[in-house]
């Protein structure tokens, strides 16, 4: 579904990224792990499309692509229904077919739907976060990107969001995560990719991490990842 | 081929940007109100000098914010602009308000078409001063508009509005009791090179003083400034990454 071969990326003197490489699967959910600087967030901008890359390549299956930032942000003078109408390229259904789909949606990510009469750009930080989300569920993405899926929810929002993951991926979307929150990582991802200082240094299913994790004695996902990580 | 869903888009977004803009809405009600004025308190005729050379400034004032504050706010980083769209969007918009402005501008002209046929006064030379008056406006908004890759928040109108202060300032403070640049705009051939190349340079701040239609060369400078100005937007956007 994602194909990241040798991709490099610099800033000025900075090399952000050196030579990574990693596949997903289709119908997984693949999680992005590594320290602050590790070269995540650069390289899910690179599959997005927002960087271009010095050298390697990102290829990508034919099909829609979501994306949920860390921190949203939205052009502050469009309110929440205006902006979910903007991912509606071909009107399917009537209005009200539409209308009654954003509600039911909103509802499953715990989302007060009057909150859509409002501007995004004044929602709380959260709501911000759970709007992405349901924009993303508007447009039914083939591949969903997510940077920090968990950042700024409350708990039975993390629970709505980890539901929807998973029921994506079961409908047989693909999902790439970043995150730094090995546990729930640990619980929904089926394969992991490891990035240091640039470069890929892990780049796993589930079953081989398991016996990465067994082999090298460690309890958890973050007794593993400190250990690749040098800790 | 351009992507008319992007093209669809980019309007929808830039229409309310604009319908939610107090300063555009101002600028764009203030014209209309004061050319009638104008013609009240005076003649059709002068109302109509007023009106060709004023209405290059709706469209500058339509390329305010043009790129700069849309890339600081960070609402390109959107699901809406994924796979590179974002350049898509920053390209379509300066087409985008370029039609919204020729077609308001093309409303008003219609509107002081009927009320010169019905008072009197209307001529067949104010076609072609509409379209040198669209033509300078078109080039307000690709200057405003490769300004804006810097500069944010309105600042790159008011970075041409003082352009223009200036240079009227140094001619109001260089006329003299001889023949000067207006004069020879106005009434014939400039004395040598000069003081055309001096003109052409108030025509690259001020483009509005070649809608008379007497300074046929100085439109072409016009027409050469827009498309350079469109050229140099088009490998800006085409080289813009989102690294916030």
């Amino acid at each position: 579904m994602i194909e990241v071969h040798r991709l490099s990326k610099r800033f000025g003197r900075v090399e952000a990224l050196r030579d990574v490489s990693f596949k997903t699967r289709k119908g997984t959910i693949t999680a992005m792990l590594g320290e602050n600087g590790a070269g995540k967030t650069t390289t899910l901008k690179l599959v997005l499309g927002f960087l271009r890359p010095d050298g390697g390549s990102v290829a990508v299956a034919p099909g829609t692509m979501g994306y949920v930032p860390d921190r949203p942000v939205y052009f502050p003078w469009l309110d929440g229904w205006t902006i979910l109408g903007l991912g509606r390229t071909k009107p399917r259904g009537n209005g009200r077919d539409f209308g009654a789909s954003v509600l039911a949606s909103a509802r499953s990510l715990l989302f007060d739907a009057s909150l859509l009469r409002r501007r995004p750009a004044a929602y709380s930080a959260g709501n911000a976060k759970k709007f992405a989300y349901l924009q993303n569920i508007v447009l039914g993405p083939d591949l969903l990107v997510v940077d920090e899926p968990f950042s700024a929810l409350d708990p039975p929002s993390i629970k709505c969001v980890r539901d929807l993951l998973c029921g994506l991926r079961d409908s047989g979307r693909t999902i790439l995560l970043s995150s730094h929150m090995l546990a729930e990582m640990e619980r929904i991802a089926d394969g992991f990719v490891v990035l240091r200082r640039g470069q890929t240094i892990a780049n796993a299913g589930l079953r081989e991490w398991r016996l990465m994790r067994s082999a090298r004695t460690g309890p958890d996902l973050e007794s593993v990842f400190l250990r690749l990580a040098g800790q | 081929m351009p992507d008319t869903a992007l093209l669809a888009l980019t309007w929808r977004i830039t229409r309310r940007k604009i319908v939610s803009s107090p300063l555009a809405l101002a600028a764009g009600l203030a014209f209309p109100v004061f050319v009638v004025w104008i013609g009240l308190a005076d003649s059709y005729g002068t109302a109509a000098r007023f009106f060709f050379f004023l209405l290059p400034h709706v469209f500058l004032i339509a390329g305010q914010d043009a790129v700069r504050t849309d890339i600081d706010t960070g609402a390109l980083e959107n699901v809406l602009f994924l796979g590179g769209r974002f350049r898509g969007f920053l390209a379509a918009k300066g087409i985008v308000l370029a039609a919204a402005a020729a077609g308001y501008a093309a409303a008003l002209f219609g509107a002081f078409a009927v009320w010169g046929a019905v008072a009197g006064g209307f001529e067949a030379g104010f076609f072609p001063r509409f379209g040198l008056s669209v033509l300078a406006g078109a080039y307000y908004l690709a200057l405003a508009g490769v300004l804006s890759h810097w500069l944010k928040s309105g600042s790159n109108v008011v970075a041409l509005l003082l352009a223009q202060s200036a240079a009227l300032a140094l001619l109001v403070s260089s006329a003299t009791a001889k023949p000067g640049l207006l004069d020879y705009a106005a009434g014939g051939p400039f004395p040598g090179l000069g003081p055309r190349l001096l003109f052409g340079a108030l025509v690259a701040v001020l483009p509005n003083v070649v809608v008379s239609g007497r300074l046929p060369l100085y439109a072409a400078e016009v027409l050469a400034g827009l498309g350079l100005a469109a050229f140099v937007q088009g490998r800006l956007v085409r080289r813009f990454e989102i690294r916030k």
